[in-house]
């Protein structure tokens, strides 16, 4: 390009380049679903409040968590989250609060998502209308943005996995993007392991591109070992802190060695894990929590899934990508099918993948339709999914008014934040208090501080809070700080009755002194003793 | 001060792992951008035989394979008439002088003329001493060199012939390889070496204009050897500083690399012999970065690669020196973890390096219709840290003798153990 042309001229060449204005309008769109009154809705959750407190403990402790670490989940993650608020001028504050400030993180995450998500469906054959189509439902589905928004692993391992496959759908020829493609899938497993269930396609896609090429065999070698290599340091990590083997060789699920905590056990006990409920869980979280938020995305990737695999079928040697997008689809698919632990957001990763195969076949059914129809047919569907009631943007409230959905208008961590506020202004800042994750940072990171506040998942099973602190009695508890929420989740985690002298507290020895009720959100503070 | 021990670490592993990766990125450079191999293959067709050849066979102590390389040059695929050879010994060498002349007597018996003995009798005793003597002797419009041991192709010349008339080049070079890839322990790494080099890393020099030249079978016009004065003497590298030299020129060097007319060559014999040698390289090395022809180069580019490209011996050497001292440092310091995953990280690019020998080892053989087994790869994977050992300790040695003033050449043996592989035979590689 001649260098004086001018950068408004440049924009509007990258704009007149066919699918470009689709892309925009794809980031554009993202940017504005999840940006929109993102830090007031959803509600600040447990996790949040566990990733963001370890990246601040990476900040400002110089460790991967402010507790024990156990290698729960590889820290790749939280570190990134540790990066961006050292970066920023407020740091944890930088947008009002340690979760506001990291969800901005999972904004951008999600905006580079979604162009990397427009470029593989291009690349695979969808074009750019189907590019446009899958960014749609990844942008738009009311299940996509609840969780998306919401500070997790999982989000963060998207845009690493994308990123992956857009490397390897984007240039085949160089051994140095199949090393990129590489790092970037490594650092996808070792951010949220569960990547792992995208191996099978992934490996299936590099090698089937490099067949028949002349470096074939330095692409694929070094798409393993750029593969291995974030894991290979995370190993190395473990076994520099003596934590990677358990000691005494001890792999026994029901007594767990004592002396220190180790990676291969936490992976042996992660693999046995399974839920009470089996696949009931899955099947209870697609009814209540997934096909509540959003039927149209699961119910047409499902279908899209089949009917990418048929269109592959008919022409194999060109249609690779079809099969790669199945196959993604299908291995997660198989992860969450299996009878393990699920968490609801553990469908995050799906999103993105049925949004993939939805835009195949929709550019596929849209090169069947003559061009000059194509972009209303596609302003249809848009419009439709958008105005109908009950769809993307448009639902009806209690009283049968229309209204924009409640991702673009329910404030609900204001709440959260007031809560916060009261403790702040009401409790003396040496007491000893038993909270939730999601306020956790808060309490630690902004003055004055609160240094005796604990999550109760950490009283009831981390010996140095639970043993130490607590010493295990109502007695050396002074407040809970509770949700509903919390208090679900203390009696989930009750089976072995290791929250129970928490609930006792709460119970028979606490006295509300704080609350707020609103719709089905119920925030108490409670005072222990006297 | 253990602060700053830790800085000290964390920085060197990051500039070496930068290095290393570097140097990977150079290897493999043909193959991460396969465009650029395809303009350096040899041509598919050939023009009639035009330039005249003055081929140069610098001797001394061959008298093991001196007879052959003469018989294989004179018999190649090119006009006698446009055809000189040039075997050149120092006085001294009176039992190759002997070979020689008894193997260019038996081909004028044949009616092979165009091959003559050059005897030189004055000081230094050294490769580019005889180069220049001969020059003086060569009648050719092209000067080339070819090794005692060399197993040329009999079509290079015809290869040269045609991009020397069909491109606006005064210098090739053409690729060399080392054969004998299952000798010893070292020779799979010794013959990898130049299979990188040649067929991937020169390429880059090239493109970018700062070509350290190899020993043997590249092709000069005698009129530009003649206008830099040939070889520097006192040089051990002569033709890595020879290329730079012209580089710094701004001609353009064209590098043909084609698995099918790669000269063949053995890896030295003993591991005392690859030492030496491999110190001989680092030397020459060493003292064309002090000359400073590189400085001249009109690029910053160029500039750096040469710069690069000479200095590479020390960092050896500087690797060599702190691998040990930083295990010992993080042992008896209990280095914090983040240290010590930063001082990992050049382990895992030297990982990187051996993935790319192991695959690299399946591309030479492939290429040269041989076969290697699970046993060779087993003792690459054993035999790969000693090996980078053995090559940082010839660095240090480098260093050694450069800091005491000894620059003499030391001889690397040959005994023709590349010829005992015939040419698209099938070799099973065992441990």
């Amino acid at each position: 390009m001649a260098p004086d042309v001018s950068m408004s001229e440049r924009v509007a060449l990258w704009l007149r380049r066919p699918g470009n204005g689709l892309l925009l309008l794809s980031l554009v769109s993202g940017a504005v679903t999840h940006g929109v009154n993102m830090f007031r809705y959803p509600l600040y959750i447990t996790d949040e409040g566990i990733y963001v407190q370890q990246a601040w403990s990476v900040v400002r402790e110089g460790t991967l968590s402010p507790y024990t670490y156990f290698y729960d989940h590889a820290p790749a993650g939280w570190l990134l989250m540790a990066a961006w608020a050292n970066v920023l001028p407020g740091q944890f504050q930088a947008f009002g609060n340690e979760i506001n400030t990291m969800r901005v993180l999972m904004l951008i995450a999600h905006v580079i998502s979604s162009g990397l998500l427009f470029g593989i469906v291009r690349r695979f054959g969808g074009g750019a209308l189907g590019g446009f189509a899958a960014c749609f439902l990844f942008n738009v589905s009311p299940l996509a943005v609840y969780y998306q928004r919401q500070v997790l692993l999982d989000n963060l391992m998207v845009m690493w996995l994308l990123l992956a496959v857009w490397l390897v759908a984007r240039s085949r020829e160089r051994v140095v993007t199949a090393m990129a493609a590489g790092l970037a899938f490594g650092l996808a497993i070792v951010t949220k392991e569960n990547a792992i269930f995208f191996v099978p396609a992934l490996a299936y896609m590099v090698h089937r591109y490099a067949r028949g090429r002349g470096n074939r065999r330095f692409v694929t070698s070094f798409w393993w070992f750029a593969l291995s290599a974030p894991i290979a340091m995370y190993l190395a990590f473990a076994q520099l802190k003596k934590e990677l083997i358990p000691s005494g060789f001890n792999f026994d699920l029901d007594s767990p060695p004592a002396n220190h905590v180790s990676l291969l056990y936490t992976i042996w006990w992660q693999i046995n894990r399974s839920g009470p409920e089996g696949r009931n869980l899955f099947l209870r979280l697609m009814e209540n929590s997934w096909l509540a938020r959003d039927p149209y995305i699961l119910v047409l990737g499902a279908i899209a899934v089949v009917g990418v695999l048929m269109l592959w079928s008919q022409d194999r040697q060109r249609r690779t990508g079809y099969l790669v997008a199945a196959l993604m689809a299908l291995g997660y698919g198989f992860y969450m099918v299996r009878g393990s632990i699920l968490l609801d957001f553990y469908v995050v990763p799906l999103i993105p993948v049925l949004a993939m195969n939805v835009g195949l076949l929709y550019g596929s059914l849209m090169k069947r339709v003559p061009r000059s129809a194509r972009t209303a047919v596609t302003v249809g569907v848009v419009s439709a999914a958008l105005l109908i009631p009950g769809g993307y943007f448009i639902t009806r409230n209690t009283e049968r008014q229309l209204e924009a959905h409640d991702l673009y208008h329910l404030a609900v961590t204001p709440l959260q934040e007031e809560q916060i506020r009261w403790v702040r202004e009401n409790i003396p800042t040496n007491s000893r208090l038993i909270i939730d994750d999601d306020i956790w940072t808060a309490l630690h990171d902004r003055e004055p501080y609160f240094p005796r506040a604990h999550s109760h998942f950490k009283a009831a099973s981390d010996p140095d809070v639970r043993d130490k602190l607590f010493r295990r009695s109502w007695r050396n508890i002074d407040y809970v700080v509770v949700s509903n929420k919390m208090r679900a989740a203390m009696e989930r985690n009750n089976a072995g009755g290791q929250e129970q002298w928490i609930l006792d507290a709460i119970d028979l020895h606490g006295r509300v002194v704080w609350e707020l009720h609103r719709g089905d959100i119920h925030l108490q503070v409670y005072k222990i003793g006297d | 001060m253990e602060s700053l021990i830790y800085a000290g670490l964390v920085v060197i592993s990051l500039v070496l792992s930068v290095q290393a990766g570097h140097v990977l990125y150079l290897m493999l450079y043909t193959w991460d951008q396969p465009e650029t191999e395809q303009p350096a293959r040899a041509p598919d067709e050939f023009v009639e035989p035009y330039l005249s050849f003055t081929a140069i066979v610098p001797a001394r102590h061959e008298e093991a394979v001196i007879a052959a390389t003469i018989e294989r040059i004179v018999r190649s695929n090119y006009p006698s008439s446009l055809l000189q050879v040039l075997v050149v010994c120092s006085a001294d060498d009176t039992g190759t002088i002997q070979e020689a002349a008894d193997k260019i007597d038996e081909l004028r018996a044949e009616g092979y003329y165009n091959a003559e003995l050059v005897i030189f009798d004055d000081q230094p005793i050294n490769k580019p001493h005889g180069l220049n003597h001969a020059l003086r002797y060569a009648e050719g419009d092209v000067v080339t060199i070819f090794d005692a041991e060399d197993e040329m192709h009999p079509d290079i010349l015809n290869v040269v012939n045609t991009v020397m008339c069909t491109e606006d080049v005064n210098v090739v070079q053409a690729g060399v390889q080392l054969m004998n890839y299952n000798s010893n322990w070292y020779s799979t790494f010794n013959v990898l070496e130049y299979f990188f080099w040649f067929k991937s890393r020169l390429h880059h020099h090239a493109r970018y204009g700062s070509t350290p030249l190899g020993g043997n079978t590249c092709f000069f016009s005698r009129e530009l050897l003649l206008s830099v004065n040939g070889w520097d003497e006192n040089n051990l590298t002569e033709d890595a500083e020879i290329g730079l030299r012209i580089s710094a020129l701004g001609e353009r060097i064209r590098v043909v690399y084609d698995d099918r007319y790669v000269t063949k060559e053995e890896t030295p014999p003993t591991l005392g012999s690859f030492i030496r040698q491999r110190t001989r390289w680092n030397q020459g090395f060493m003292q064309t970065l002090r000359k400073g022809v590189w400085r001249q180069m009109p690029t910053r580019h160029q500039r750096f690669l040469a710069c690069y490209t000479l200095a590479f011996p020390y960092v050896q050497a500087i690797v060599g020196l702190y691998t040990p001292a930083a295990l010992i440092m993080m042992v008896a310091l209990h280095a914090p973890v983040g240290v010590a995953l930063f001082s990992l990280l050049p382990v895992l690019l030297l990982i990187a390096h051996l993935v790319t020998a192991i695959v690299g080892l399946r591309e030479f053989t492939e290429a040269h219709g041989l076969t290697y087994s699970s046993g060779t790869v087993i003792k690459m994977i054993l035999t790969w840290l000693p090996y980078q050992m053995v090559l940082a300790y010839a660095a240090v040695r480098a260093v050694r003798r450069q800091l005491a003033g000894q620059g003499n050449w030391e001889k690397t043996t040959h005994l023709g153990a590349h010829r005992a592989i015939p040419e698209g035979k099938a070799v099973s590689g065992g441990a």
